[in-house]
């Protein structure tokens, strides 16, 4: 476990500043003096309470399997995906939105992208490709994506037409469940 | 000599007690020097073993010889004047390794540019997006208004085809000069290129038989 590089603090938070309109409430200090930070192990990036970083650097990087909240891995080329584990954090400081309605909540958790059917509403002057947080009409986060076209294009859309492209959702829980958190 | 001595005594300690016991014939052949490929790997065999013990006389000697071993630095032997590429020759006094990013100064610097660098993309790439928009509004407007004067064109041909139609109608029932009347009238009518022009397309048909 080590803490993040210049390039490689970079490009976790240019991906993160993609989906979030405020970074610096990540590592804004906590009410008892401490701070989270950010820590790299076998790759993955995990976002942890600094307190809690120290303590685990008794454990071998061989042993240690998980601490905090794993946002995602540093692929072997430098960049940097994202993971569903990171989504409380994202949704958090969510910059666009997109609700959902209950009949298309399901296919966005098996796997399919978001058509403008299954849209409910979402956020105003949004552009095309950018990062947006995934609702249910209950405003319950379920994944995150990345829009296929701008609002003003989406009002002229068939109901068929793809709004958002999924990058991320729930269901990833169970289907990735034994790569998500190793391997 | 004193090596071979000391492994002999260290490694075959028994059997140099019984040697000394009387076993002629072996000590008679370690010390001739007859059988020496014999005595060699009996001896060379011991050495190794040896160097994993310690307090061993020999051992140290070994050592030393192995010190004894300088590297082409430590011999101060000037370098061959050869060119060094920029990118190889690391700078001296500086950390080796990756350098962190920990402090909660470095990291704000770092979250600071890089969000005023997303907000600006995403500024410009929504400023383009309206720009485009505008433009698309802009075109679908002209395109709607052109629709609109062509159908106009179309219908204002239309009712006047109609009205000398019925002109035509009148004359002919009324005067002889009716027939000149018609042929303007198909003439007008070819013009335009409407729909009564294609009354007057030719047509093929076989024979019955």
């Amino acid at each position: 476990m080590r803490p993040l590089t210049d390039e490689e603090m970079k490009t976790v938070l240019d991906k993160l500043a993609n989906y979030m309109s405020d970074l610096k409430s990540l590592i804004a200090p906590l009410e008892d003096g401490d701070r989270y930070v950010f820590r790299l192990n076998h790759s993955r990036v995990y976002y942890v309470k600094l307190s809690i970083a120290n303590l685990a650097t008794s454990i071998s990087r061989d042993a240690l399997l998980s601490l905090g909240t794993c946002l995602g891995k540093v692929t072997k080329t430098g960049k940097f995906r994202l993971h569903i584990t990171a989504l409380p954090i994202i949704a958090a400081g969510a910059r666009h939105k997109i609700w959902v309605k209950d009949n298309g909540a399901q296919p966005f958790l098996y796997g399919s992208n978001v058509v403008k059917a299954h849209v409910g509403r979402w956020s105003e002057d949004c552009p095309e490709h950018q990062g947006c947080v995934v609702y249910s009409m209950a405003d319950v986060p379920l994944g995150f994506g990345v829009t296929a076209r701008s609002t003003a294009e989406v009002r002229r859309l068939d109901p068929t037409g793809v709004v958002c492209f999924r990058q991320s959702d729930c269901g990833e829980y169970l289907r990735d469940e034994d790569t998500l958190f190793a391997g | 000599m004193a090596p071979t001595r000391t492994v002999k005594n260290k490694h075959a300690a028994p059997k140099g007690g019984g040697s000394s016991g009387g076993k002629g014939p072996r000590k008679s052949s370690d010390g001739g020097g007859i059988s020496k490929g014999k005595s060699g790997p009996k001896a060379k065999v011991p050495a190794t073993q040896i160097k994993g013990r310690p307090n061993l006389a020999g051992l140290d000697k070994n050592k030393k010889k192995k010190q004894r071993v300088y590297t082409e630095k430590e011999l101060g032997i000037p370098e061959l004047n050869m060119i060094t590429p920029v990118g190889v020759t690391k700078p001296k006094g500086k950390k080796k390794g990756k350098v962190f990013v920990d402090d909660k100064e470095s990291m704000t610097t770092i979250l600071a540019l890089v969000q005023a660098d997303k907000d600006g993309q995403i500024e410009s790439k929504m400023m383009r997006a309206r720009q485009m928009e505008e433009i698309r509004e802009a075109r679908r407007a002209e395109a709607d208004k052109k629709e609109a004067e062509r159908s106009a064109k179309l219908e204002d041909t239309k009712e006047s085809l109609r009205r000398k139609r019925k002109r035509a109608t009148t004359t002919t029932k009324g005067g002889p000069g009716g027939a000149d009347d018609e042929v303007e009238n198909i003439k007008a009518v070819a013009a335009t290129g409407t729909k009564a022009a294609k009354a007057k397309k030719k047509r093929v048909s076989f024979a019955a038989e």
